[in-house]
């Protein structure tokens, strides 16, 4: 199995949504019940907290109230966001929180425990894409919940270190502890990976 | 103030993530960059890093579903949110406030209030155009008509509020895979039976009640003993 070649570049401009105008949309929430701004906020959360959630196998008839559950507090605490961090922070770590409330409402365990099986993985696929795909779905797979989330806010929300700290609601070198044995662990399941580092050191 | 210079591999190390993203802070970019171009151990982990950014976000953002389909979700659980606000500020609200705010905000009590009305005219309408509907072109059934095995399948009692409109109901019903077999009720109640698919796929009238009841476009739901 080979993971495809890699890109040498950043692949793209990632980050977290303008914190100006999501501001303004909270002010106008806070100060008069502006449904239509509070309407709008949600709207640019709704899908990036439900993939986020999925990936945190958070169950799908949970992440509505989880999603609902952290908007109900936007909406009712609005007023009391003083703006130490970044908004997106701040929701998202809400949303984080309640995610864990709900996997351990529903005893989910969010760490596979069957053994790893490489036979598992298609080898009908021709598409390197893919193939990647399903190794790294089955590293996360793999991954402690506080991990995997480390991983996604950096890699797939874009946040920086001290961001993914705040809404984790840990120092930053627990982050950074953390991403590094997220990176040791995905190493032992993709192979590649784990030549790609060795056969240049 | 001058920047910070600590040149050691496990802190270029450590920032990798964020320079494989591009969300390293400028005053460390500069150093973490020029130690990965001296260590050909950071610079096989930063591509091995990228690769993995590049593939969780195509997982992310690539397999989504259709834009229709996310909004229709979105756009519902936005109205279970809302009602919940609505049916929370309502009650908050002190007694000598109360004609006001009814007035105001308070929809639900209206709907309460105005159901024994609408809900009878209203609903009727609604139970022969949806049953109406559901008949090939040109025929009307009724519920004579309905399947037997429909009539015996597990089933829910249902209020739609009065504000939702057929469309919503239409997608509501199909969305748990259940037809109207029968009503309305005096009480503005219909049954609505569950497909067979929907059985299959595990449904029950239990959880098909717990789940449309929540539904702000529903006053009322419960299964129906059999």
């Amino acid at each position: 199995m080979a993971l495809k070649s890699v890109e040498t570049q950043v692949p793209r401009a990632i980050g977290p949504s303008p914190d100006a105008s999501e501001r303004e949309l909270l002010e106008r929430i806070a100060r008069s019940k502006d449904q239509a701004a509070f309407r709008t906020l949600y709207s640019s959360y709704y899908q990036r907290l439900s993939r986020l959630l999925a990936r945190m196998s958070v169950r799908r008839e949970d992440i509505e109230e989880v999603i609902n559950d952290t908007f109900w507090v936007v909406w009712t605490k609005a007023g009391e966001f003083r703006g130490a961090s970044q908004l997106s922070t701040w929701i998202i770590g809400i949303a984080y929180r309640r995610a864990l409330n709900a996997l351990r409402r529903a005893k989910i365990r969010p760490v596979s425990d069957e053994p790893f099986d490489e036979d598992s993985i298609s080898v009908a696929s021709t598409d390197d894409a893919e193939t990647d795909g399903q190794w790294l779905a089955l590293g996360l797979s793999r991954l402690p919940v506080e991990q995997r989330m480390a991983l996604e806010l950096t890699y797939t929300l874009g946040h920086s270190c001290e961001e993914v700290a705040a809404i984790l609601d840990c120092p930053v070198n627990t982050v950074k502890t953390r991403l590094f044995r997220a990176r040791e662990t995905l190493k032992q399941v993709l192979p590649a990976l784990a030549g790609m580092s060795g056969e240049n050191s | 103030m001058s920047p910070r210079i600590p040149d050691t591999h496990a802190e270029a190390w450590a920032l990798l993530p964020w320079l494989a993203s591009g969300r390293i802070p400028a005053n460390d970019r500069e150093w973490v960059e020029g130690h990965v171009g001296s260590c050909a151990e950071c610079r096989a982990e930063l591509a091995s890093q990228r690769m993995v950014a590049n593939q969780m976000y195509g997982q992310m953002y690539g397999n989504s579903t259709s834009p229709e389909s996310a909004a229709t979700d979105e756009q519902r659980s936005f109205n279970k949110l809302w009602a919940r606000i609505d049916a929370s500020e309502s009650a908050s609200l002190p007694a000598s406030g109360a004609r006001v705010a009814v007035s105001r905000s308070s929809r639900t009590v209206r709907w309460l209030a105005a159901a024994v009305i609408i809900q009878g005219f209203g609903l009727a309408l609604f139970g022969f155009n949806a049953l109406r509907n559901s008949a090939p072109a040109g025929e009307i059934v009724t519920v004579a008509d309905v399947p037997t095995q429909r009539l015996n399948a597990p089933a829910v009692r249902v209020v739609f509020a009065p504000e939702a409109s057929i469309g919503t109901i239409n997608t509501l019903l199909a969305n748990q895979g259940l037809t109207i077999v029968s009503g309305p009720g005096t009480a503005g109640n219909f049954t609505a039976a569950l497909s067979a698919d929907a059985v299959a796929s595990g449904a029950s009238a239990d959880s098909v009640a717990a789940v449309i009841s929540k539904d702000p476009n529903v006053s009322f739901a419960q299964p129906v003993a059999r």
